[in-house]
């Protein structure tokens, strides 16, 4: 039985093959392709800082600072200011915050025979968007990293709104997502006193438990973060033993017969990644409390993206602190990247998971450009023998409704995928 | 007022400019999206594709390709059919204006709805009367929404030879940008990182010769790209993306492109003259 998935950013195709009324196999397909790869060949290194956001309306951001950071990689002593390094997390930071109300009120409720409530999308993802605009001129696809730093400068005044529009967001949070103080929230150890609460998180995952639905989507229980940073600890984690020595070398890209999306692998592995790899790599209480009790089930990955929302907010207002405007925001790279040959690899955790760009310049000039997305990791189409991990989390369900359930608990984005 | 919002080839990014649009509660009284790819209307995406549903917008995102199905129907059918009914098409987006960025994939034909960069195309000739470009990637939401409005008050808008809005594309994004002084006076020290300077003599910036609102209308209600020191890419033009970025071209000296209309005699008295000027608030740091 096929089903046609929308509104992923995107739409992709489901086969499900059913044996004993259980679905045994899902065929995930992509159907079309947009070849930005093969765009960035031959054009100089720079023009991948203005093309690659455009691979993604809603994760832009992240594929801009994977951008940058892969053409750093390719020019020796290159030397970054760490007001820069600070302001590029925290534009990422905001990104993420925003995909992850877009996710939960757009795509997930309804999923629950809810109305979309597109205010409460829209009312922090604007706020929040302000936030990435003040520091990056616009949202979305801005071009403000650049090899050296950032191409702006911030003042005094902009911290300060930052830190309000900030504050705004947290407020929002409290309000309509979850009603508690959100930083006690991030000490929390006990997902049972979550469900005592009120908000727009609490009545889902109540109502997941309702339905006894909180041990479903469970998959391999294998997470891998390639993006870390000074918040996200990168590593891997098979259930819950973690490795932090990982080598993006490793990860390769496999095409498929039957769908327009590469499947990948870290050493031949199939690995979930996204906000529930990053909480369990982070040891985040609050996550590894719900790992413990449901393991890598739907109501982990949902209450794991939901929490990274105010984690986010509140490290960001540490962040921002850390800001010098007395220091620079770019110091010019003593090599000129246009007269480059080199490779280089940029690592970053996008709202959906790692983000991996691998780009090689020939004497200044892009010839081969490869893009790793995180739905791609998540998405992989195996086969009945070696599922992917969505696949494997769908496998043993009995209703196609609730398996695209499951597939949408881990985001999907399907530009990406398919870029 | 019924909307279809119907996405081609994309990457969705005018989709998600279209929500920070800040009174979107007001614009969802005043319009049904009978679809829209991100938010819930009546209809799923199969039911667009296999029916004829009311619709008295068309609203296309993304370039087009003969070749592009969506939902398994080729998308030219479905653009026909509801074009055909509606009293006005929107093409959102430079992509599906003029081709932009997947149009740079040469392995199939792909386009605007009406043009292919600069030159206008065969396709979808009958309904070239009742369509309006919003170009931009992405759009400026705010460009969308007043268009919107002026088409429902039954107004009639002024279009230029791209069929685009005048009075957001009869500016250029130059106008308004806060480092206009450092132009005005040829200041040409831009360096990134910094609030001064100006970056078309040695940055890329296409500002001068690019139609577009963006410091007319400020993005995210806040800032814009000129402003923040990103160059000005040119991407609400039929020529985006150009190749080499960031970067100004020059012969002996003088910008290959120079701001609109702008001669290039006329360019190097007006240079003559600024060199004249030694502005020492412009030569300081601002604070």
């Amino acid at each position: 039985m096929i089903k046609l998935i929308e509104k992923i950013e995107g739409e992709a195709t489901l086969d499900f093959r059913f044996k004993d009324e259980k679905i045994e196999f899902v065929d995930i397909k992509f159907l079309d392709s947009r070849g930005v790869e093969q765009i960035l060949k031959n054009r100089p290194p720079l023009d991948a800082l203005v093309i690659n956001p455009r691979v993604c309306g809603i994760c832009g951001h992240a594929h801009l600072i994977a951008t940058v950071k892969a053409l750093e990689d390719c020019i020796d002593d290159l030397v970054l200011p760490q007001n820069a390094k600070i302001l590029r997390e925290l534009t990422l930071n905001f990104e993420l915050i925003q995909n992850h109300f877009k996710w939960f009120y757009l795509t997930l409720l309804p999923l629950f025979g809810l109305k979309q409530y597109v205010l409460k999308a829209t009312v922090p993802s604007q706020t929040i968007a302000k936030a990435i605009a003040t520091i990056a001129g616009q949202y979305p696809h801005t071009s403000y990293a650049i090899p050296g730093g950032i191409t702006n400068e911030i003042t005094a005044i902009d911290v300060a709104k930052i830190k309000s529009l900030i504050a705004e967001v947290i407020s929002f949070f409290e309000k309509e997502t979850l009603k508690a103080d959100s930083k006690d929230l991030l000490e929390c150890e006990n997902i049972l006193k979550l469900l005592q609460k009120d908000g727009d998180l609490p009545s889902i995952l109540n109502l997941m438990i309702e339905k006894e639905w909180q041990f479903s989507g469970k998959s391999y229980d294998r997470f891998i973060v390639f993006g870390g940073n000074s918040y996200f600890q990168g590593g891997k984690s098979i259930k819950t033993r973690v490795t932090k020595n990982i080598n993006p070398n490793f990860v390769k890209e496999q095409m498929n017969i039957n769908s327009k999306a590469k499947n990948v692998t870290y050493k031949s592995n199939f690995y979930e990644v996204g906000p529930l790899s990053r909480a369990m790599l982070n040891k985040t209480k609050l996550i590894k409390d719900s790992h413990r009790r449901y393991a890598d089930s739907i109501f982990s990955r949902i209450v794991a993206r939901v929490c990274e929302i105010p984690q986010l907010l509140h490290h960001s207002q540490e962040l921002i602190t850390q800001i010098d405007t007395t220091q620079p925001f770019y110091i010019k790279p003593k090599r000129d990247i246009s007269k480059v040959t080199a490779e280089g690899v940029g690592c970053v955790e996008a709202a959906r998971g790692s983000l991996i760009h691998r780009v090689k310049i020939d004497n200044g000039s892009i010839k081969e450009y490869e893009i790793i997305t995180p739905t791609q990791w998540n998405l992989s189409n195996g086969t009945p023998e070696n599922l992917g991990v969505a696949q494997k989390a769908m496998v043993g369900e009995s209703n196609i409704d609730f398996a695209e359930l499951i597939f949408k608990t881990f985001d999907i984005c399907s530009v990406c995928t398919t870029q | 007022m019924r909307l279809i919002w119907i996405t081609a080839i994309a990457c969705n990014g005018n989709s998600h400019s279209f929500l920070n649009y800040p009174h979107l509660e007001q614009f969802l009284k005043d319009f049904e999206f009978v679809y829209h790819p991100i938010l819930d209307g009546k209809y799923s995406l199969e039911d667009v594709v296999c029916n004829d549903l009311e619709c008295d917008i068309l609203l296309i995102e993304g370039a087009i390709s003969p070749d592009f199905k969506k939902a398994n129907k080729p998308i030219f059918n479905t653009i026909s059919r509801y074009a055909n009914r509606a009293k006005a098409i929107l093409t959102i987006g430079t992509c599906a204006t003029f081709g932009g960025i997947f149009a740079e994939n040469r392995t199939s034909y792909v386009t605007g709805l009406h043009f292919s960069g600069k030159k206008p195309t065969s396709l979808f000739h009958s309904i070239k009367d009742k369509t309006v470009s919003i170009s931009g990637c992405p759009i400026h939401p705010q460009t969308l929404v007043d268009t919107l409005y002026t088409i429902k008050s039954g107004l009639k808008l002024h279009l230029d030879e791209y069929l685009r809005p005048k009075e957001f594309f009869a500016y250029t994004v130059h106008n308004g940008c806060i480092r206009n002084e450092y132009f005005e006076y040829k200041i040409d020290n831009h360096r990134f990182g910094e609030k001064e300077g100006c970056m078309f003599y040695d940055n890329g910036c296409q500002a001068p010769y690019t139609r577009g609102s963006c410091n007319k209308i400020l993005w995210n209600e806040t800032n814009s790209k000129t402003r923040a020191g990103v160059p000005c890419m040119g991407c609400s033009e039929p020529e985006f993306p150009k190749v080499g970025f960031f970067r100004t071209k020059k012969n002996m000296g003088i910008p290959e492109t120079l701001p609109l209309d702008v001669t290039k005699r006329s360019y190097l008295t007006l240079a003559g003259i600024t060199k004249a000027f030694k502005i020492k608030r412009l030569e300081e740091d601002l604070f």
